[in-house]
This record gives C-alpha cells, sequence and structure tokens, in this order.
C-alpha cells in the first residue's frame, strides 16, 4: 500500500465529517450573505489585502510606530525561532501559560517551544485535540475529526471524569475546567486577525476565550505574521466581517476586539497607570517566516488570505486527506507553497503538491479572490525541475515529449488514464 | 490543392481529445456521427494532430506543452483549421484558455460539443419520447473553468432529462476527481473523491450525466448502485444500443 492510499484509508472518517460541515456551512453562509453584495464584499476585501502585500514594508513601519506609540512592546521575528526567543523573554519564568486558537502560534510551535510548562488551550476544539492527543484538522474546525464520542472518551481518560457524549456537556466541562487556569495563569498568548498601521490588534471569536486570554492575565502576547496589517480598524472590520461569513458562515462572531494597547486608568486624579483590570503588558511580534520571500519569489498573492479556511470547504483532496494536503501549514494549495518556502521543496512535494485537482473550487470561494491555481502550477514547475514529480506523471510527461500524446506509442487501450 | 485554396479554405476540426481518441473510442465515434447527423461540416487529422498539451500543464511541465501547442497551431494552421469542437472540457479549456498565452498568432475559435449540440437542438428540438431523470455532474474544466453552467443543463432538458440538481453543482460543483493526473499519481486519493460524488448523485437519482470523457471514465469505473453516461449517449443516431 502506498503512503497516499494509507492517509485515504486512515482520513475516511474525517472525509464524512467535512463533507457533511461543509454542506450545513454552504447553507449557514448563503444566510450570512442575504441583503449582502457578496461581489462587493469580495472585491473590498481584495483590494484591502491587495494593498497590505504590495505595500508591507511601508505598513509594517508605520504599524510599528503607532503600536510603541500606543504602549504595546513591539518585537519583529524574521522566522519561527526567533518569534519563540522572544516569547519565551516575555513569559519569563511563569509555568503556567493559557493560549487561544491560533493558526500563526501553530506555525512557530509554541507548544512545543515551552515543553515542561503547562501551556493551556482554551478553544475549545484546540482543547479537545489536546486533551485527545489529537492534530489540528482544519482551520477553524480543529477537531473536525472527533466525535462527541471521542471527545468524552478523552476527557474520561485523562481528567477520571464523566462527562455525556453531548456538545453542550463537553463546553460545559469545558468552561469550569478552564476558569480556574485563566485566573491562575499570569501569560496568555494569542494571534490575531489584523493589525492596523494605526496600532491597532483587531481579534475575532465566538467562544469568548481570546477575550479572557487577552485580559485576565498580567501580560498578553500576540504573535501575527506580517501581512496581516491593514490600514485602519475600518479596513480591520472588513477582514473581520468576512472572516465571519466565510469561516463560519455567521453575519457577525459574537465578539470581535479591537486592543490599542495595555489596559490603563487615570482615575485617581487623573494620573495615569498602566494595569487596571486587563493585561498590563502587551507584547506584539510581527513575523516573518518566510513570508517576504514568498512576496520576493512572486507568490505574494497567496498572502491576501485571511485564514477563513473557506478555500478547504469544498476542496475535494482536502476532503480526503484534511491536514495531509498542506501537512502543518493548513490550508490545501497555500499550505503547500507555504511548506515550499518553510521547508523546501521535498515538504511540498510530500504535504501533496499533486494532490490538487485544479478543480478551482477553492478560487470560487475564496472571500480575497486568490487566484491559487496558478501558484500550485508554479510551485509543481519548480519541484519538478528538482526532479520531484509523481512517476507516472513522469513517465506520461516522456511519451508526450516523445509521441505526442500522453499514452505514448502503443496508445491503442492504454490502461492508465493519465490526462487533463 | 492549390496554393489558393489552400489560403481559402475556412475548416473546422474536430478534435476529439486524446481519452476520447485511444482509450474512450465510443465516444469519438458517436460524436463523429451527431455532428453528421446534425450537418456539421468537418475535418479530422487523427495522424497529425498531437496532444492539447493539458496534462502537462497541470503536472508541471509547461515546456513541453508550449512545444506541443507551437507544433498544433502549424498543423491546425496547415490544414485551413479556423474553428475547433472538441468533447473534451479539458482540451476546450486549453485552447481557448491557454494557447493564446502559449502560442503567437492564435486566432482559432474553440467550441466545446455542448454548445454545438444546444444550438442545432433549440432550433430542432428532438422528438422525446419518455423523459428521464438523472443527476448532472459539471465537469470542473467546463464549469468553473470555462463557465458553462446553463448551456449543458439547457441542453439536457431538450434531450429529455428532467434534471435533480445534487446539493453541491454549478459553481460548487464537487470534482470527480479524475482530473490533473490525480486520477494515475494517486488512485486511491482519485478513487475516493468519485466515491465521495457518487454518493452524492445517489441520494439525488440513480443516473448521473457528464459531457466529460474523463469524468465519465472516473465515475464509472467506480460507481455503484448509480449509472454514469456520457453526453452523447442521450442522442439518437439510429445505431441499435
Amino acid at each position: 500500500m502506498t503512503d497516499v492510499a494509507k492517509l485515504v484509508e486512515e482520513r475516511a472518517k474525517g472525509r464524512d465529517a467535512i463533507l457533511q460541515f461543509a454542506l450545513e456551512y454552504k447553507a449557514k453562509r448563503e444566510n450570512a450573505l442575504s441583503g449582502e453584495n457578496e461581489e462587493e464584499l469580495k472585491n473590498r476585501l481584495e483590494a484591502i489585502r491587495k494593498n497590505s502585500i504590495t505595500n508591507l514594508s511601508a505598513l509594517k513601519s508605520r504599524a510599528i510606530a503607532s503600536l510603541a506609540a500606543n504602549g504595546f512592546v513591539v518585537h519583529e521575528a524574521k522566522n519561527a525561532e526567533e518569534a519563540v526567543e522572544k516569547a519565551k523573554e516575555a513569559i519569563g519564568k511563569e509555568k503556567l501559560i493559557v493560549k487561544s486558537k491560533s493558526n500563526t502560534l501553530d506555525e512557530i510551535k509554541i507548544e512545543e517551544a515551552l515543553e515542561g510548562r503547562e501551556v493551556v488551550e482554551t478553544d475549545l476544539g484546540d482543547f479537545m485535540n489536546q486533551v485527545a492527543g489529537n492534530k489540528d484538522m482544519h482551520p477553524v474546525m480543529p477537531a473536525l475529526n472527533l466525535t462527541p464520542r471521542d471527545m468524552a472518551n478523552a476527557i474520561r481518560e485523562k481528567f477520571k471524569e464523566v462527562v455525556e457524549a453531548k456538545p453542550e456537556a463537553i463546553a460545559g466541562f469545558a468552561r469550569e475546567y478552564l476558569r480556574e487556569k485563566l485566573i491562575k495563569a499570569k501569560v496568555g498568548i494569542s494571534g490575531a486577525n489584523a493589525v492596523t498601521a494605526q496600532g491597532n490588534v483587531i481579534m475575532l471569536e465566538n467562544e469568548g476565550n481570546i477575550s479572557l486570554v487577552s485580559r485576565m492575565p498580567d501580560t498578553h502576547i500576540i504573535v501575527v505574521g506580517i501581512d496581516r496589517i491593514v490600514e485602519n480598524v475600518e479596513e480591520a472590520m472588513h477582514v473581520a466581517k468576512c472572516s465571519a461569513i466565510w469561516g463560519t458562515g455567521q453575519k457577525w462572531t459574537s465578539y470581535v476586539s479591537v486592543i490599542s494597547g495595555p489596559s490603563k486608568t487615570a482615575d485617581v486624579q487623573n494620573k495615569l497607570v498602566v494595569g487596571a483590570q486587563g493585561a498590563k503588558e502587551v507584547h506584539i511580534i510581527l513575523l516573518d517566516n518566510g513570508r517576504t520571500q514568498m512576496i520576493n519569489e512572486g507568490f505574494g498573492e497567496l498572502l491576501q488570505c485571511i485564514g477563513c479556511g473557506a478555500c478547504l470547504n469544498f476542496c475535494p483532496a482536502f476532503h480526503q486527506v484534511q491536514n495531509g494536503f498542506g501537512c502543518d501549514a493548513l490550508g490545501g494549495i497555500k499550505g503547500v507553497v507555504t511548506q515550499m518556502f518553510r521547508k523546501g521543496k521535498q515538504a511540498a512535494f510530500e504535504c501533496g503538491a499533486f494532490y490538487c485537482l485544479t478543480c478551482l473550487s477553492c478560487k470560487f470561494n475564496c472571500p480575497a479572490k486568490i487566484g491559487f491555481g496558478k501558484y500550485l502550477l508554479k510551485t509543481r514547475e519548480l519541484l519538478v525541475k528538482e526532479g520531484l514529480e509523481p512517476e507516472a506523471s513522469k513517465k506520461m510527461a516522456e511519451k508526450a515529449k516523445a509521441t505526442g500524446n500522453p499514452f505514448g506509442s502503443s496508445s491503442e487501450n492504454p490502461k492508465e488514464l493519465y490526462c487533463c | 490543392m492549390n496554393f489558393l485554396e489552400r489560403l481559402t479554405r475556412r475548416n473546422t476540426l474536430y478534435y476529439p481529445g486524446c481519452l476520447a481518441k485511444f482509450a474512450a473510442k465510443e465516444i469519438s465515434d458517436k460524436y463523429q456521427k451527431i455532428l453528421k447527423q446534425i450537418g456539421a461540416e468537418f475535418i479530422m487529422l487523427p495522424n497529425a494532430e498531437l496532444c492539447c498539451g493539458s496534462p502537462l500543464i497541470n503536472s508541471g511541465h509547461p515546456d513541453i506543452a508550449r512545444e506541443m501547442a507551437e507544433k498544433n497551431f502549424k498543423i491546425f494552421k496547415e490544414h485551413g483549421v479556423k474553428k475547433i469542437i472538441t468533447n473534451c472540457p479539458g482540451c476546450y479549456k486549453v485552447f481557448a484558455k491557454d494557447y493564446p498565452k502559449l502560442v503567437q498568432g492564435w486566432d482559432i475559435e474553440t467550441e466545446h460539443t455542448v454548445v454545438t449540440l444546444l444550438r442545432h437542438f433549440e432550433k430542432n428540438p428532438p422528438k422525446v419520447e419518455k423523459r428521464i431523470t438523472a443527476a448532472y455532474h459539471d465537469p470542473c474544466h467546463l464549469g468553473r473553468h470555462m463557465g458553462l453552467y446553463e448551456e449543458p443543463r439547457k441542453l439536457l432538458s431538450l434531450l429529455g432529462v428532467d434534471l435533480k440538481e445534487m446539493p453541491l453543482s454549478g459553481k460548487e460543483s464537487l470534482c470527480c476527481g479524475g482530473g490533473s493526473g490525480v486520477k494515475t499519481n494517486y488512485p486511491e486519493l482519485a478513487n475516493s473523491v468519485a466515491k465521495e460524488r457518487l454518493e452524492m448523485a445517489k441520494k439525488v437519482a440513480n443516473l448521473v450525466i457528464t459531457p466529460c470523457p474523463m469524468c465519465f471514465k472516473h465515475m464509472d469505473e467506480n460507481a455503484e448502485g448509480i449509472n454514469v453516461i456520457e453526453m452523447s449517449e442521450l442522442i439518437d443516431t439510429g445505431e441499435t444500443k
């Protein structure tokens, strides 16, 4: 059995779950889009995100100055190691860290880097993945492949608590368990959906855990990709709105936070005191990790992504193998290309550069109108030049070059239908 | 044929595409019969034409694709081809969208048989004895790549099909799993996609129709408890079935 055959078999359960999710998501998204002009929303998002990428270096300089002026402690990190280092400095000796869901934190592998300390996931899906030892399967539905029964079993095994195998009971258990951690933790760590050049950080969520992670501990650390900088809060709100519609099919999520510095008060004789009820210290780590290189090498359009995951919901390859397509850089074509820049061409090949069916469903579902297909073909071309291609593909190209058709000279009734 | 004749010829080429030409000849034979029956004049170049280049474009071999495109253009020009009719959505997309970028001076019109047949049957509605119910599978190259969603549906209706739409269809159609080399590179992945698609079709009908030789072959190989046919099978050309 080939590796891909094994992967498809292993992920069969996830396939059925994601199809069900995709159909429900489709209905919810259609509902969220009622009364909206879908094309206008997309065009505006595309323009905002294009500007983010084409003017990245100017926006970044302005954001750094504004964030600092607003009282953030600003760090820049060239790569994951640097980001981890800065985060560790800010964490200091603290042993308990509460964390919210963030694909950027996953990118820098913060949990591994903080081994030996207690890093508690506070997003329910991530929390359940942590409890069950499951891997992140989808950018907005991390535990898509776990049934309520799997979750209840995992809770019983880890905490010796009997919880009914129902979503309400599981959420109730997490609420109670996580409250205690949130009160005790001195450090909270999160990602962000957008940063503005005027010094604001925007985060959206339904659960409320990000609000708590960012406000209850003394120190809040934000790790965010440099591609997420937009001009101002108005633009960031549009990103947030589109993230809600295309991410989870909601008109708005329960919460959208705009953080513009640490908590403060001037209620005592108008004297400014930093640190009232929220975080006393807010660190923001602006992460590059291959993004500038992606832009310089002509793949910048992929960074228009807002991380909503809509591209994957109707992706036939993703349905079959989930995070086998893109690996830990979740996200189909963007995942594959990201792997190429982070880990090299071999990683891009192994993470499914040739799984894509070029069906174009990702482009049609992307609110930022990213033309994924051309970057996939460009990636395949770069891989082929280094001899990285499936054996069947290589044979087909040889036959086509020699005989003018993909089946070769003995083309009567070919068995291998390499085509289209 | 003299030089002047060569210059002034305006030929329409029927281009079956490699799959219908080599692996599913019945589809190519059928389309030839249909085109003759509706009075379309066409030539064929089975020994001269090359693959359109689609599998090479999609597999990271654009240089070979360009070479083939240039050779094809030269061959088409030598035969006075002004228009190509093809039953393959992959070839259709490549001739219409990629050749203008690959070949300098490309000026040949391309049409998918769905459009050719729709034009004919709208003017000459066929006699339908008994209407049937079926699902329609949008080939990615015909739908999302080329924007033909309504035309095949209108044609189906004229041919006596009452359509049952799958939960994911039209712009949101789910791929059959056969394209972009996946069928050969990773057959288990391709088959798993096909099964997902066919399960969806089974929920609405016991027959699924598609105007693409690849979608047809791939879904047909994976079908259990549902029939898959290529669009041309709906058209009576007089022979016994």
